[in-house]
């Protein structure tokens, strides 16, 4: 197969974006084409366009969106399809822009993901998210993704002695990181005493989902994401070095949950990301930075054991003892993660490399990991049965 | 609400598929799925979804004691990990036109 990296990069500003789901597609791939050095309409190479998206036909009542999107950007006659794998939507795209270029079909693939999910009520917001459970064991009982997440938690509290106060101490860190993430969706820091320990923490920080609290869950967020992919073989010229695929993995699990022989196992996780550290023939002691879809902060803590960061049961201890910031041995969602930065579903996938990629090129600011050389994402679709993760690097093909 | 098992080897299947996890097999029989079940975990959820007119349910996932676990409500205000529960069949959402059933699980006399 042949190699294939990454040379553009474009992310909109998460949070709420008021102009059309298209602009803000259009926002992030052009920027992306921009990074790249690509330009549109004579001469621009780009052989195929993903975009990844959950909800465009759902939300925003847009069909076959990339179809809109090439024409909006003059792209034509560039291949394009729309991606929908719930919220591994990005990260599948990502998969699919590395197939098409390594099967030698396409040389430059531009790969997007956008969502636009704050132009609907929370209510709807909550059961548009929540019809990626099973349609007849789960669905219609009005379980949502919270309620998946909280009876999770639970399991863990009861099994590892994980605390409300460890979700808060990773959340608390997230939200530090995306302070100095300037496309972060939430710009502030929660004090962790008053969230925790206040008199008036039960309503600072209300339950969602009992035990999960505010805190300990991300926000609704629009925003878009956008990266442009070649193969190194191809002889182009880009402005930036490619930032090298070294491995994809991607495992399914049983759709409903309840069926998981061992509930607090995250198999897909532990699987996609066993697949992707084979491709790239490494281990998880050769990521430098790292991440991990924490769309609940138990999340964060249960894929740091499941891709091998700490062994079982204990990722909530690592993040007491600072393990997992910025500064510490395994630095995981330095872009603020899914709790801070944001989570608008079908293009975190992408966002999360986009990340890595500014990681690599060491353009991460304040929130920059020291001399970062490979990295790892892991974008979870379902509670955990479709999970997408990637290994990038700059380090030479071994 | 029906458990599906499998016809060559046994296994128990909720909700249906079309083929066996265990051994491969494509038939299956349709067994009553009812009586007492223990509770997993649960959660109380207070953001519900679009057409759901209370402030808040209670979830578990609970285990049948012939070893089929699932997912359903509770009628409960405070459920218990451990906690004996008795499956009920009702209407867990009340669509246009149709209901939607399926469990809604009951505190049982007998505690464990």
């Amino acid at each position: 197969m042949r190699a294939v990296g990454i040379v553009g990069v474009g992310h909109t500003k998460f949070g709420r974006f008021t102009g059309s789901f298209l602009d803000m597609a259009a926002s992030a791939a052009k920027e992306a084409l921009d990074d790249a050095g690509v330009r549109p309409v004579t001469g621009h190479g780009i052989d195929q366009v993903f975009l990844a998206s959950m909800g465009a036909g759902q939300v925003n009542k847009i069909s076959g969106a990339a179809s809109a999107l090439v024409d909006t950007l003059n792209l034509r006659p560039a291949m394009a399809e729309t991606v929908e794998n719930g919220p591994a939507s990005g990260a599948s795209a990502v998969k699919l822009g590395y197939m098409a270029i390594a099967s030698g079909l396409c040389d430059t693939v531009l790969v997007v993901g956008a969502e636009q999910m704050r132009v609907i009520s929370g209510w709807e917001a909550t059961d548009f998210v929540a019809t990626m459970s099973h349609p007849e064991a789960e669905y219609p009982y009005g379980l949502t993704l919270p309620a998946f997440a909280g009876m999770f938690t639970r399991l863990y509290m009861d099994k590892y002695g994980v605390t409300e106060k460890d979700l808060a101490i990773v959340g608390v860190k997230n939200h530090e990181n995306a302070m100095h993430n300037p496309v972060a969706h939430i710009k502030l820091v929660p004090n962790l005493y008053a969230i925790t320990e206040d008199e008036d923490a039960n309503v600072i920080n209300p339950y969602v989902a009992e035990p999960l609290r505010v805190y300990h869950t991300c926000p609704v967020s629009d925003g878009a994401a956008a990266l442009v992919l070649t193969a190194l073989d191809s002889g182009r010229e880009f402005n930036h070095k490619p930032v090298r695929i070294a491995g994809v993995g991607q495992a399914t699990d049983t759709h409903v949950v309840a069926e998981r022989r061992e509930p607090t196992e995250l198999f897909a996780v532990k699987e996609s990301a066993r697949r992707a550290y084979e491709m790239a023939g490494i281990g998880p002691e050769d990521i430098d930075v790292a991440e991990l879809h924490d769309a609940f902060q138990i999340l964060e803590i249960a894929e740091s054991e499941e891709v091998g960061f700490f062994p079982k049961g204990t990722g909530h201890l690592a993040a007491r003892e600072g393990k997992t910031r910025v500064d510490g041995e395994k630095p995981i969602n330095t872009s603020g993660g899914l709790k801070a930065k944001g989570h608008p579903v079908g293009a975190t996938g992408v966002s999360q490399v986009v990340e890595i990629v500014r990681q690599l090129r060491g353009e991460a600011g304040g929130r920059q990991v020291k001399g970062a050389k490979t990295g790892l994402t892991v974008n979870f679709g379902g509670f955990g049965n479709n999970v997408v993760s990637i290994v990038l690097t700059t380090r030479e093909r071994g | 609400m029906y458990a599906y098992k499998c016809d060559a080897c046994g296994e128990l299947h909720h909700p249906k598929h079309f083929v066996c996890r265990k051994c491969g097999g494509t038939d299956f029989t349709e067994t009553p799925l009812e009586g007492e079940a223990t509770v997993l975990t649960w959660t109380k959820v207070y953001n519900l979804p679009e057409g759901y007119m209370k402030p808040y349910l209670c979830f578990v996932i609970a285990r049948f004691d012939n070893g089929l676990t699932v997912s359903g409500q509770i009628n409960s205000e405070q459920p218990v990990t451990g906690q004996r529960v008795k499956a009920v069949v009702g209407v867990v959402k009340e669509g246009v036109g149709r209901d939607f059933y399926g469990f809604i699980f009951e505190p049982a006399q007998s505690v464990a």
